[in-house]
C-alpha cells in the first residue's frame, strides 16, 4: 500500500427512483485512494440529503459487479448505487 | 446492445421484441423441446389501473448479468441453446417486456432452464420498471441484489 493515499477519481451512475432524486444519471467523484464504497455513498448523502436513510435499499456495484460497501475504490472505477431491480 | 455467442442470444433492445424469431434461433434438431417465457404488461398493478410502462437497466452490467445466468444454465441443465431478451424503454399493455427460449432434447430440462432463468433474471439483472398510471407514476417494488460478503477486496 502507498503511504499517502492519492486523490482519485471515480464514475459514478444512478439510475431508477435514484436518478430522479439526484437529478442525473452520472456523476465523477473525487476522493482520497483507498476509501470504501460506503464513504463514497456517505459523501453523496453529504451532498444530497434526500439520500439520507436510503443505503439499506440500495446495493453498490464496482466495475459492473456487486460489491460489498466495504470495497476500497481504485482511479478509474465505475461505481453504481443500484435501487431494488424490478426488470423482468 | 447485443451479445450473441455462436448459439445462444442475449440484448436489451428499444424495438418490439419478435418471440417467433427467438423461439426459432433456439430450435434445432437435436432438440425436442423448447421452453418459452413470455413476460408483458398486465393492464393493473397493486389494483391500479396501468397506463405503460417505462423500462431503464444499467446496460453493460445487465447484459453481462444476462450472459452469466445463461453460462450458468449451460453449466446446470442439459439443455442446447438460450435465447433472453429484454426490452427497455416505453411499453403499452400487452407488450411483451421479457422474452426467453429454451431448447432441450427433453423437457424437463428446458422447464427448469426456463424457471431458472426468469426468476434470477428478476433478482440480479439491474433493470428498472416505472409504472405510470391516471394519476401519477411509481418505480415498481423490486428486489435487492445480494451483495458479496464485506471481505475486503482492495486491489
Amino acid at each position: 500500500m502507498r503511504d499517502v493515499a492519492p486523490m482519485i477519481r471515480v464514475k459514478v451512475l444512478f439510475f431508477g427512483r435514484l436518478r430522479e432524486l439526484l437529478g442525473k444519471s452520472e456523476d465523477y467523484a473525487e476522493l482520497a485512494g483507498g476509501e470504501s464504497l460506503a464513504s463514497l455513498f456517505e459523501s453523496y448523502t453529504r451532498r444530497y440529503p434526500q439520500l439520507a436513510g436510503f443505503r439499506s435499499s440500495l446495493v453498490a456495484s464496482r466495475n459492473q459487479e456487486f460489491a460489498a460497501w466495504d470495497t476500497q475504490l481504485d482511479a478509474g472505477d465505475e461505481i453504481a448505487f443500484l435501487p431494488p431491480v424490478s426488470g423482468g | 446492445m447485443t451479445n450473441t455467442t455462436a448459439q445462444d442470444r442475449v440484448g436489451l433492445q428499444l424495438e418490439p421484441i419478435d418471440a417467433a424469431a427467438l423461439a426459432a434461433h433456439v430450435r434445432g434438431p437435436e432438440d425436442g423441446a423448447i421452453v418459452t417465457f413470455d413476460g408483458f404488461v398486465r393492464n393493473h398493478s397493486h389494483g391500479r389501473a396501468t397506463k405503460f410502462l417505462e423500462y431503464e437497466a444499467y446496460e453493460g452490467m445487465a447484459v453481462a448479468k444476462m450472459n452469466e445466468i445463461i453460462e450458468h444454465l449451460h453449466e446446470k441443465y442439459a439443455i442446447h441453446r438460450v435465447a433472453m431478451i429484454h426490452r427497455l424503454g416505453h411499453l403499452e399493455v400487452g407488450e411483451t417486456s421479457i422474452f426467453i427460449a429454451v431448447s432441450a432434447a427433453h423437457r424437463g430440462e428446458a422447464f427448469d432452464a426456463c424457471r431458472y432463468a426468469i426468476d434470477t433474471l428478476k433478482k440480479t439483472v439491474p433493470i428498472w420498471k416505472k409504472e405510470f398510471f391516471e394519476d401519477g407514476a411509481v418505480w415498481a417494488d423490486g428486489e435487492l441484489p445480494p451483495a458479496p460478503p464485506g471481505a475486503k477486496s482492495a486491489s
